[in-house]
């Protein structure tokens, strides 16, 4: 029994920390809210339950004596769960226009300050190449882009002198 | 008091522990040990000599190329006349998922069911392919495609099957191409209302992507960049897998199954430019295909003018093509016989893995296989 206890206690402490926690998170929350013209969603509301409910669970099998390895199986459940919340926590917040916005913003801002740089570099490859007589990327493209298009010349003639093929058996008496 | 001998303390507690712990539990344990020292030799080899998965066995033969995209013709024993293409997404990952591992293969199955069934691998693209469009496949590259399938298959019928991304383009070639006879059209996975497609579609959205910009900065988008997305998407993903990897590493045959798919899901393919810039712009941010106002080639594409029998499979737990905006193609396709069903997995989970053996492929190859 009072081996049942001292385990029993520790997570009453532990439930009471994150009880304190999420108090004060709501509390947070609330404020902000109340500051801002917008309701903002209460993150908490996803992981609480999970924490509060892997936490009963595990006083519980504690105060099981003696403990199986069903602890793991528990444990594992936990785990899960807590990544659930997490993933839906996170989805709820990247799917939001604000979050949108934001990394359509960053992404803009990345590719304005990457192009003009992106420019240069691409010339100064290109001269040094140019300079050691070898050929530059944008060339090899070119080849390939060329390659490509006989290729799709050679198919469409195929095509063509297919159906022509086709129409002539049609037309041969049987 | 006299001091207690240490051997007398050892002998106390363990005999003490011996007489409260029940056999079955000590044998449960014993089990759970086994299985830590499995897990530590497995990790050890994983780490020191991963094997290579070998992917893709089922046997086949490359039947057309052109440019990156190849046409497979999987060997089978041919008990339905009628052949299915399947056209996959473009970009984003190798096909292979489709033929991951022999005893979990959806061409497998279907190549046991008796069909005749073919591949389209678009390819991996390079820089020389970034002037490809969305049009361009379904113009020039799928007729080919459905050409030389019914040539080598000596019909002038074929069914249709599109996944991902390979849903809206195929069903495109077939509302714009009513000179290539379609027995059937599947689609599974494959968004069609992209007004209801998630959180790409938030991303992908007008007001906050412009998607010109980015294809004349970058000229296509690279692998490493659809990566990112993806995994965005879910960002808890890469933890759950290690979390199951951990806690399955004893089994060989898992193990086995996550090198495979570990291999796929880390492959990423770029996109070439121009199939991004209109493949956002007239998909996710306009929704033409779903609004009638798409034009290819010329041609305008209605989901009306498909009226062969359709079959559409949404995933319950999809959040690349959440059901609703897949399940939109039975309001707009023109035929008679259309069937919608909605099944448990997410968007690769429905058609690979160990859930889609049992709950899609069946179901898909039982439908194909009475209109074939």
């Amino acid at each position: 029994m009072a081996d049942a206890a001292g385990p029993n206690q520790l997570f009453e402490q532990w439930r009471k920390q994150f009880e304190e926690g999420a108090q004060a998170w709501s509390r947070l929350i609330s404020q902000t809210a109340a500051a801002a013209p917008s309701p903002t969603p209460d993150p908490t509301a996803f992981w609480r339950p999970v924490l509060d409910q892997g936490v009963q669970t595990w006083a519980k099998l504690f105060a099981q004596t003696p403990a199986t390895p069903e602890l793991l199986t528990q444990w594992k459940q936990f785990l899960d769960q807590w990544i659930e919340a997490w993933s839906k926590v996170l989805g709820q917040a990247m799917g939001t226009e604000h979050f949108a916005k934001l990394m359509g913003q960053s992404l803009d801002q990345m590719l304005v300050t990457a192009a003009p740089a992106k420019k240069v570099v691409d010339q100064q490859i290109e001269q040094a190449l140019q300079a050691l007589n070898l050929p530059s990327r944008t060339q090899l493209t070119g080849i390939a882009k060329q390659l490509v298009e006989l290729e799709d010349r050679i198919d469409r003639l195929e095509d063509s002198i297919n159906a022509k093929l086709r129409r002539l058996s049609e037309r041969e008496p049987k | 008091m006299a001091q207690e001998r240490f051997a007398d303390v050892v002998e106390r507690f363990t005999s003490g522990f011996a007489a409260d712990v029940p056999a079955e539990t000590i044998k449960q344990w014993q089990e759970e040990l086994e299985r830590g020292f499995r897990r530590l030799h497995n990790l050890h080899g994983l780490l020191t000599n991963p094997v290579e998965p070998k992917t893709g066995q089922t046997p086949r033969v490359e039947i057309y190329k052109r440019n990156k995209s190849r046409l497979y013709r999987y060997e089978s024993a041919r008990t339905h006349r009628t052949p299915v293409l399947f056209v996959p997404n473009l970009g984003i990952s190798r096909p292979y998922i489709f033929d991951l591992l022999p005893g979990g293969s959806f061409i497998e199955h279907m190549t046991r069911q008796g069909f005749d069934f073919y591949l389209l691998d678009w390819g991996v693209f390079g820089p020389e392919d970034n002037d490809l469009s969305v049009e361009e496949c379904v113009t020039k590259i799928l007729p080919r495609m459905a050409r030389r399938v019914l040539e080598t298959s000596g019909t002038e019928e074929l069914s249709v099957l599109g996944y991902c991304m390979g849903a809206p383009i195929s069903a495109s070639f077939v509302a714009s191409h009513p000179e290539v006879q379609v027995k059937n059209f599947v689609n599974m996975a494959g968004p069609i209302d992209f007004a209801k497609v998630g959180l790409f579609g938030l991303w992908l959205g007008k007001e906050n992507f412009n998607v010109d910009r980015f294809v004349d900065t970058l000229g296509s988008v690279p692998a490493a960049m659809v990566k990112a997305c993806f995994k965005l998407l879910k960002p808890t993903m890469d933890l759950s897998t290690n979390l199951n990897l951990w806690w399955n590493l004893w089994n060989d045959k898992y193990l086995e199954g996550f090198q495979a798919l570990n291999k796929w899901a880390n492959e990423y393919v770029a996109f070439p430019g121009e199939f991004f810039r209109q493949w956002v712009r007239d998909f996710y941010q306009d929704n033409k295909l779903y609004r009638d106002e798409l034009i290819m080639g010329g041609r305008p594409v209605r989901l009306e003018r498909i009226t062969c029998p359709v079959f559409v499979v949404g995933a319950k737990e999809d959040y690349i093509a959440p059901p609703a905006c897949v399940r939109a193609l039975i309001d707009k396709v023109g035929s008679r016989e259309r069937e919608y069903v909605e099944l448990p997995g997410g968007h690769t989970s429905i058609i690979a893995g160990r859930g889609a053996a049992v709950h899609c492929w069946p179901k898909v190859s039982a439908w194909l296989g009475a209109r074939s």
